[in-house]
């Protein structure tokens, strides 16, 4: 498949979609079903890598143009992620200039504060897939515990976390708890 | 806060710090891009004060509401902010090259270590953190807000988006957008 017909085919994804997976329908309509250069299968696996792997979950769209044309393809995906992420800049130029009217911060603050409720009900499922055993729930509360009374890096938890996880699995103990 | 002059006399970070910002503390969360936005406040208010409270409300605001991926719209407006488009694009690319590269890395080995144990035992522990990460972010980004006279403001707010997506499963953007017509529609924030 031609890579430009591939970032477009993506870039309608991403440009129709506000969160996460939200563009994983018109890509599935459009790679899978239509054109038939993506396999259903290949598609949860992009989700799954892209789960396992850090940063956003958007990342999967690279993970889809990789399996459909390789690593042009998946240069392909990466600038169907990235390209929407521009629109932000006419945003921040004419609403920051606003800033100061009452009105506008209102408003901003509204968004910011119903996102906080967002990002609570997104935790939810979250926890529920990754809390499968005391090692992680001890792990989850260490975590949130070190992130309100010190100054750590984050980066250095995650590791730690993921270290911990690995450290009980192979000692072999409580393994089917992880 | 956020006015002009503020902004003149805070010092202007180089494009090279950040790039370098941008590919260490975006690039590296497990757990998606809100577990990320946390580490980034950490950094940028708290650690290097590049931008303060009314900027990160004004990008995280306006991402949310940009089609995409939400933490990527972030770091381009705060690369804006810092330092024009130049600033902006440089924290683009170095908010999503390197964790790009990983998935594409991830997605040629995927059959390798799919199966594998120990990669699996990290990753459970490192999403474990994620969780944490995730559930603090919400007070991170709702604090600053969180003012007398204000709080009960900000707990209705937060409990209306959270009942509107989890109950009536109203999507995210929807929710979002209703969050800003009341915001118009309510009294103005106290200072």
């Amino acid at each position: 498949m031609n890579v430009a017909v591939l970032y477009l085919l993506l870039l309608k994804g991403t440009m129709t979609a506000f969160a996460g997976l939200a563009s994983l329908p018109v890509i599935q309509d459009e790679l899978v079903v239509h054109r038939h250069v993506l396999t259903d299968t290949q598609l949860n696996e992009a989700v799954v890598i892209t789960r396992s792997t850090p940063g956003p979950v958007g990342l999967y769209v690279v993970s889809v143009g990789y399996f459909v044309a390789g690593v042009p393809g998946a240069i392909a995906g990466w600038l169907a992620m990235i390209t929407p992420g521009l629109l932000i800049i006419p945003l921040v130029h004419f609403v920051g200039r606003r800033m100061e009217h009452p009105r506008v911060k209102s408003i901003l603050q509204t968004v910011v504060i119903a996102s906080a409720g967002l990002l609570l009900a997104a935790a939810i499922p979250l926890a529920r897939d990754a809390l499968t055993g005391p090692v992680t729930v001890a792990i989850a509360a260490i975590s949130f515990a070190l992130l309100l009374t010190t100054k750590l890096d984050t980066l250095w938890i995650i590791l730690g976390a993921a270290v911990c996880s690995w450290s009980v699995a192979s000692l072999g103990i409580l393994t089917r708890f992880v | 806060m956020s006015d002009i002059a503020d902004r003149t006399t805070r010092t202007r970070p180089g494009l090279a710090e950040i790039a370098n910002t941008f590919a260490r503390y975006a690039n590296f969360t497990l757990g998606g891009g809100s577990a990320t936005v946390a580490v980034l406040h950490r950094e940028l208010l708290d650690r290097k004060r590049w931008i303060n409270n009314d900027d990160f409300s004004l990008c995280f605001a306006l991402a949310r509401l940009t089609p995409g991926t939400n933490l990527l719209a972030f770091c381009t407006g705060v690369g804006w902010l810092l330092r024009g488009m130049a600033g902006a694009v440089i924290a683009l690319l170095a908010a999503s090259i390197p964790c790009a590269i990983i998935v594409v890395a991830g997605t040629a080995l995927f059959s390798h270590w799919q199966d594998n144990h120990w990669a699996q035992a990290a990753i459970h522990g490192a999403v474990a953190a994620a969780v944490a990460i995730t559930v603090k972010t919400c007070w991170t980004i709702a604090h600053p807000h969180f003012k007398s006279g204000a709080r009960v403001r900000v707990i209705l707010i937060a409990v209306t988006a959270f009942l509107l997506y989890v109950w009536a499963g109203l999507p995210a953007i929807e929710v979002l957008l209703i969050a800003g017509v009341a915001g118009a529609l309510l009294p103005g924030v106290r200072q």
